[in-house]
Parts: structure tokens; sequence; C-alpha cells
């Protein structure tokens, strides 16, 4: 691969306070690539994008973002959460949430401008829900407030993009429009990182896989990494056998 | 109306100034104590702030002198005990405040009970006097209030995003602790100033009634904030009215205004034409043109 690294993890160990989360974490996430991380519940995922944004400290080993420590990133890495772990009375418009993702740049004490305008209405446009803007952001559905939270992200122009299980409980036409505009985000150059429990979502979609479970299981092209054995040994007795032909993750 | 017959008098005039000035102020911080559902939080702080009022009494400071350094001297006690918000060990929010709320009550209590013939003036700073008000409180409430209210306005943006969607705030890399510090400091200028009002019980009331009430009809931040402003005033001045008409305690008569907000939207809201009324409001999903106003 000759795109340069935009994320190297580099044998990198979370930990909460004493208790250790996840451990020796070792890869790269080049510009331009969609990696999933992909594991049990549990297993590290959310714990490992938030060491990614610098909301959690690396204990040992190192993460590196665009060059830098995770801290010193986060103004050119966006952060899409779960769309259900939001307020749905929360009064605000769906407009004013796409221009959430300008207030960075922006800066303090100013108000937005005519370009952060336009910039969040390109980016609510890219997700197909340009005419919801005035609407009220509780009122959509699951599906379309996360696809507006993925606005929100473009808006913000970012090198890097982390996604937080971004596929849960969403509709199959939101999830065919998030997944044209992370494709069409990371063909602009931005690396991506999505946690997802949909193996098959991920195996088609991504160019590289993270399996966890409070460790690396793998880290790889899917092909590598998908495999019968690596996912026994992820998932334990999640994983169930179907003789010759393989095996069935179930969602715990 | 007895109010109007009564404006005569300078002490029913500073009445009705100082109910008009913490109503605003009480109905802007109220917005984002809903906001972030931090009702109970405002409820410790009105409560512990008891303490100092009475300590304050005791020694012959300025009311709002004593209660504001008291006030300040709790808002970093509330910040260290709660630790990093949003950090997977740190403490449960609700219990650190359930403690410090009972504790300040208590101490203002045992210390009240240690003053011979002290009680009668404490009622005052319990449910408040808001008709013994002095041209000095109304200069400290106006000023409070101006300063409350450019901190707002400078950092709305801000504390929209924190109110809505705390991880991405932090995540963006904004100080998320240090803007806490700041609503925590502006809430508890607002407890301090409503102080001579209704008092260090009621406060809550005014702070969080108004915004409530304006959750309930409104679908965009600035027109909540503009209507928790109404209500607040309005109550004021509907509370002063009834206690000047009926000789009722000002204090209790604006919170049962407020409260009286609350119960007609909700009842308004729960009929069968609650909702096309609230889509007037813009409650609901409004055929207005897209705007991006932050």
């Amino acid at each position: 691969m000759s795109r340069p690294a935009a994320i190297v993890f580099d044998q990198a160990s979370v930990a909460y306070g004493r208790v250790p989360a996840l451990e020796q974490v070792h890869g790269t996430v080049h510009q331009g690539e969609i990696v999933a991380l992909v594991g049990p519940n549990g297993a590290g995922k959310s714990t490992l994008i938030k060491a990614l944004l610098g909301l959690v400290p690396v204990a040992s080993g190192s993460i590196s973002v665009l060059g830098r420590p995770p801290a010193l990133a986060r103004r050119q890495v966006a952060y899409v959460p779960q769309a259900d772990t939001l307020d749905p009375d929360f009064p605000v418009s769906v407009a004013q949430v796409v221009l959430m993702g300008r207030y960075r740049r922006i800066g303090w004490l100013r108000p937005p401008g005519r370009a952060d305008r336009d910039a969040a209405a390109e980016a609510l446009a890219a997700v197909g829900l340009a005419h919801r803007a005035a609407d009220r952001f509780g009122t959509l559905s699951g599906g379309q407030r996360q696809r507006v939270l993925l606005a929100r992200a473009i808006a913000a122009q970012p090198a890097a993009l982390l996604l937080d299980e971004p596929f849960n409980g969403v509709d199959a036409v939101s999830q065919e429009a998030l997944l044209a505009t992370i494709r069409a985000l990371a063909a602009g150059g931005a690396a991506v990182v999505v946690s997802t429990h949909d193996l098959g979502l991920a195996q088609l979609t991504c160019d590289g896989i993270c399996l966890l479970n409070r460790h690396q299981f793998g880290f790889g092209p899917p092909g590598e990494v998908l495999t019968p054995d690596l996912l026994r040994a992820a998932y334990g007795g999640a994983a169930l056998e179907l003789g010759d032909r393989g095996l069935i993750v179930a969602r715990s | 109306m007895t109010l109007f017959s009564s404006l005569g008098d300078g002490y029913v005039r500073r009445a009705l100034l100082e109910v008009v000035i913490v109503g605003v102020l009480c109905g802007a911080v109220g917005v984002h104590v809903v906001l972030r559902r931090l009702s109970f939080l405002t409820m410790a702080l009105t409560h512990a702030t008891f303490p100092g009022v009475v300590i304050a009494t005791m020694l012959g400071l300025g009311l709002v002198l004593g209660a504001g350094l008291f006030g300040v001297l709790l808002v970093a006690v509330v910040a260290a005990l709660t630790g990093p918000r949003g950090a997977e060990h740190g403490r449960e929010t609700s219990s650190v405040t359930a403690v410090v709320l009972s504790g300040g009550f208590a101490l203002g209590m045992a210390l009240m009970s240690t003053q011979e013939g002290f009680s009668r003036d404490l009622t005052a700073f319990l449910v408040g006097s808001v008709l013994t008000v002095a041209p000095s409180d109304l200069v400290v409430s106006a000023v409070t209030t101006a300063v409350v209210l450019g901190v707002l306005a400078a950092l709305r943006k801000e504390l929209h995003l924190a109110a809505f969607d705390p991880d991405a705030f932090a995540a963006a890399g904004y100080p998320a602790r240090r803007l806490d510090l700041v609503l925590l400091l502006a809430l508890e200028a607002t407890v301090v100033t409503s102080l001579p009002a209704v008092g260090t019980i009621m406060a809550v009331a005014l702070i969080v009634g108004p915004a409530a009430t304006a959750r309930l009809w409104c679908s965009r931040t600035a027109t909540m904030t503009a209507m928790a402003m109404v209500v607040g005033v309005a109550a004021g001045v509907i509370g002063l009215a009834v206690s000047e008409q009926w000789n009722v305690a000002a204090g209790g008569a604006i919170v049962l205004s407020v409260a009286a907000f609350f119960v007609v939207s909700l009842v308004l809201q729960s009929l069968p034409w609650g909702e096309p009324a609230a889509a007037a409001l813009g409650r609901r999903k409004s055929a207005g043109r897209p705007t991006y106003s932050g």
C-alpha cells in the first residue's frame, strides 16, 4: 500500500485507571482506507475509538493519529456517535445539528458565516436529507438521525472519521446512504474507522478488519482476518460451528 | 388591581423591577439547566447555599456577598467531588449531589439553631422577601444578569453543542470541564441573585419551571430561551400582583404562578388540539424554510 499512514497503532494498550480494557493493538490505517473494528460486545471497540479521540489514555505502546498523539489531532478528526445516545426531545433542528460540525472551525465567540451554512447544507445533501433541514432532529427516524450525524462529521471536512456502531438499528435505505457517503469520504482521502457488529457488512465494504476481544486477534484484509479460526478465538462460545462449512457468529 | 395602585410606593416598584430582572435571568439560565438535566443539581445548589446565607448574616457580611462566596466554594466542591464528567469510573453525580444538598441544608439549620431569636429573619431567606429588596440588591441583580446573559450569549454555540452531544463536544477537543464550570458558576450566581426575591428553597422553581414550561412548546433552543424568559417575568409579575391583591407571601405566589404555567402547559399539550397548537409554535414538523442559524 503506497498511500500514507493516517492512524498507526504500535502495540497499544488502553486502560481505565488500572483496569486494562484493551491490549496489544497493532496495525495501520492508511489514508483513503475504511477499517472495521469487529468483535463481541464489551470487546473494547468503543474504548479503542475513545482512545483514538484522546479521551482514554494509552497505557503502553502508542497510538498516532495523523502523525500526532490523539489528543492533538482532534481538530482534524470527526466523531460520529450512535444516534440513539442523543436526546430525541432536544430542541434543535436538523440544519443546526449539521452546522455543529463547523463550530470548531468557526472558533469561540464568532457566529457561523455564509461558508459554514453552505458547507452544512452540502453535507446534509450528501446524506440525502436536504429536505428535512428545518425539521426538529428528534422527528427523524433512527437511521435518518444517524445520517444527520454523519453529515455533521462531513461538514467538519475531517482527515479521519471515527464511527461508533453507525449501522445499529438502521433501516436498509439509511444503511445504503451511510455506506455510500462513507465510501465517498474515503475516496476523497479520509481514513475511516468504523466499529460494527455486522461481519457481513464489514467483509463487503471495508479494506481492513481489526478483530478484537480485550486484545487483538487480527488486523489486516478481510480475507485474512475473518477466518473461522480467528473468529472462533475472538468470539469463543458465541461462534457456532456449521460442520465443515464454516461458522456462524451469534450477536450477543 | 392593587399592584398598580400601589406602584407609587418605592418598595413595590423595586419589587416589580427585581422580579422582572430575576425572571429574565432565571429563564435564560434555566434553559441550560433543563437541557442538561441539571434540575437536581440546581436543587442542591439552592439548598447548600443556605448555610452561606446564615454565616453571612451571623458575621454581618452582605447577604449576597456572603452567599456568593459560599456558592463559589460550593461549586468548587461539587466540581471536585463529581470528577471528570463522562469518565467510566467517575462518581455517580446524583448521589454526590444528594449528599451536598442535605449536608448543606443541615449545616444551615444547625448554624441557625445556635442563634437566639434568629429564625424569623431567616424565614425570609428560605422563602424570599421581595418586598424588602433594597436598591443595592437591584444593582447586584442587574449587574449579575448582564454578566451572565453576556456569557451565555458569547458561548451559545459551545453550550448548545455540549448540552446536545457531550461526547462529540469532548471528542472535538473542547475543554468540556471548564465549560461545565463556567455554567455552574453562572448557575450559582443566578441562585444567589434570586435569593432576595424567592429565597433559597424556591429559587429552583424559578430557574427550572419557566424553562421546563418553554420546552413543552418550543422546537428550537432560541425560541425556548425567549419563552422561558417571558414566562419567568410573567410569573414574577403575576405572583407579585396576587401577593399585593390578597396579601399572600410574594415568594410563594411567584412560585405558584410558575407551577401554574407548567401545569397548564402540560394539560394543553395532552389535549387533542394540543398538537396543532404546538405545531403553530413550531414544535412539530414545520414548513418554514431551512434555518442554519447557530
